[in-house]
């Protein structure tokens, strides 16, 4: 479920002309990226306690018995290091915490193809272990020595009746319900970023959407985004590129026609929040210039670096503002005054801010 | 089953060489080699630190009666878990600007707080348990103390 939601983000920033992102359920990326986090959260505690499980495997001897019993191992190492490293740079991500040097995104996105791989090739080389594991019962079921069952000669199926194992204090039941409840502690007390409902009891999330300006996080500051002075210009204009081009200044475009819309800010981090924006419909500008809803618009921010332009294909076209308003004041500079790109099921971070140039082609 | 194990190694197995592909052809060469050092390092840092002090505890934890032992158990293992998540919290909390409304919660009170209400939960569930036991001769037997 992880690794398709992280794939599902990924297709956000780069889909193929022909099969553009839909604009609708809007709220469509709010709950596949608040999956996407809340499961790679729940899977830190879950992996360390599955390497527990098996960590006796690590001193078996001989180390290595054959050519094929090699490849498994280091099949494994790739598993074991690449689900720690995914798991812990990916919840560091939502702290905005980069300590390392390499661009997130795309490692994130290759290391996951690293690790479905052999979480895959794992389960593959594992099967037999599976399938015995779980037509055992449970009592009886000797899978949790780790040791293969057909190598194992206190297996059941290899030796007849043998007494279950003797576990006086912690059992297989004992383990399950104390791992499910600390993963349901964690969950519950993280996904209020997601779930507004449950941002009372959340106690380990990150973001309080309540505690943003106009009741919205931001995740990059107009400060941060060197934009201060340019945003809040006497000479800011609009710029529309196309077939008929034309400029805009914000008198202007503050006079047209606005609409106003229910649309999520959902971000890339997994937190959401739900808003009212109101603003210009991206198609009028459109039209304006010469395109229609075929077109493609791509919008420029003033920010000179980082994530400071977006394109907007398909229905995003014909469902996107530029917004004015966020729940019912004039927005804010951290919220990209003078106006902002918004538009459904999109990540927060393609929803462009403090606007200056929109090419329509 | 011969099968559904070919056709998992195969996706399993393009999979991972897409992925290592991408990673050495798209990053440059010190970021790869310090994403190496990573994968090294997690894999290290886990089997001869964090799973060695799990075992260590393990075997310390022997010497508590097994009555008493299981709910220990449990209260440190589900502890520990939640703690695992909130340290990072910590160390982070406050140092983000104010308009991102992030990590803006006192993670240590928050965590102490869960770990307590851990603690109490085990202590109850323990109580209880001993207070069944001790119940006159001839009551049934619970059912979850069979293993």
């Amino acid at each position: 479920m992880c690794f398709v939601t992280g794939m599902l983000s990924h297709y956000q920033y780069q889909p193929w002309s022909w099969l553009p992102v839909p604009a609708s359920p809007v709220q469509a990326y709010r709950v596949t990226q608040g999956l996407h986090v809340a499961t790679g959260v729940a899977a830190i505690p879950l992996l360390l306690v599955k390497l527990w499980s098996v960590y006796p495997n690590l001193f078996r001897w001989p180390p290595i018995r054959s050519m094929k019993h090699a490849l498994e191992r280091l099949s494994v190492f790739v598993l074991v290091a690449s689900a720690l490293v995914q798991l812990t740079t990916g919840f560091l991500n939502t702290l905005n915490w980069y300590p390392w040097p390499w661009s997130f995104p795309s490692t994130h996105r290759y290391l996951g193809y690293v690790l479905i791989g052999s979480v895959l090739l794992h389960i593959a080389l594992k099967l037999p272990d599976i399938k015995y594991g779980l037509q055992a019962r449970l009592g009886d079921a000797d899978v949790l020595t780790e040791v293969p069952w057909n190598e194992n000669p206190l297996a059941h199926s290899n030796a007849g009746t043998v007494p279950p194992p003797v576990m006086p204090a912690m059992d297989r039941r004992g383990l399950f319900v104390a791992v499910g409840s600390g993963i349901g502690v964690i969950v519950l007390t993280t996904i209020g970023q997601t779930v507004t409902p449950l941002a009372r009891i959340g106690l380990l999330a990150t973001r309080e959407a309540s505690k943003g300006p106009q009741g919205v996080p931001v995740n990059k500051t107009a400060m941060s985004a060197q934009v201060l002075t340019l945003a809040t210009a006497e000479d800011w204009r609009l710029d529309v590129t196309g077939p008929t081009p034309f400029t805009l200044t914000l008198e202007e475009l503050e006079s047209m026609r606005s609409v106003s819309e229910h649309f999520p800010l959902s971000c890339v981090e997994g937190w959401s929040v739900g808003a009212e924006w109101r603003g210009i419909p991206v198609i009028d500008l459109v039209r304006r210039a010469g395109g229609d809803t075929s077109s493609s618009v791509e919008v420029f921010s003033l920010q000179p670096n980082g994530y400071n332009h977006s394109m907007l294909v398909g229905p995003h076209v014909g469902a996107a503002l530029i917004a004015t308003h966020l729940n019912g004041e004039r927005i804010n500079l951290d919220h990209g005054y003078p106006v902002r790109l918004i538009a459904p099921n999109r990540p927060g971070v393609l929803n462009t801010k403090w606007l200056h140039r929109i090419e329509v082609t | 089953m011969r099968n559904y194990r070919i056709a998992l190694g195969v996706a399993g197995g393009l999979l991972l060489t897409f992925g290592v592909f991408r990673l050495v052809t798209e990053l440059d060469a010190g970021d790869l080699l310090v994403l190496l050092v990573w994968l090294i390092a997690a894999v290290a840092l886990h089997d001869g630190l964090i799973a060695p002090i799990t075992v260590g505890t393990g075997i310390a934890l022997a010497a508590v009666p097994p009555r008493g032992r299981r709910y220990l158990q449990g209260a440190l293992l589900a502890g520990a878990l939640i703690t695992v998540i909130a340290i990072p919290l910590i160390g982070r909390q406050g140092t983000q600007p104010e308009s991102k409304a992030i990590l803006l919660r006192d993670y240590a009170a928050n965590l102490a707080l869960l770990l307590g209400m851990t603690a109490a939960l085990a202590l109850a569930l323990y109580a209880l348990r001993v207070l069944r036991e001790q119940e006159p001769a001839g009551a049934p037997p619970v059912e979850d103390e069979a293993n």
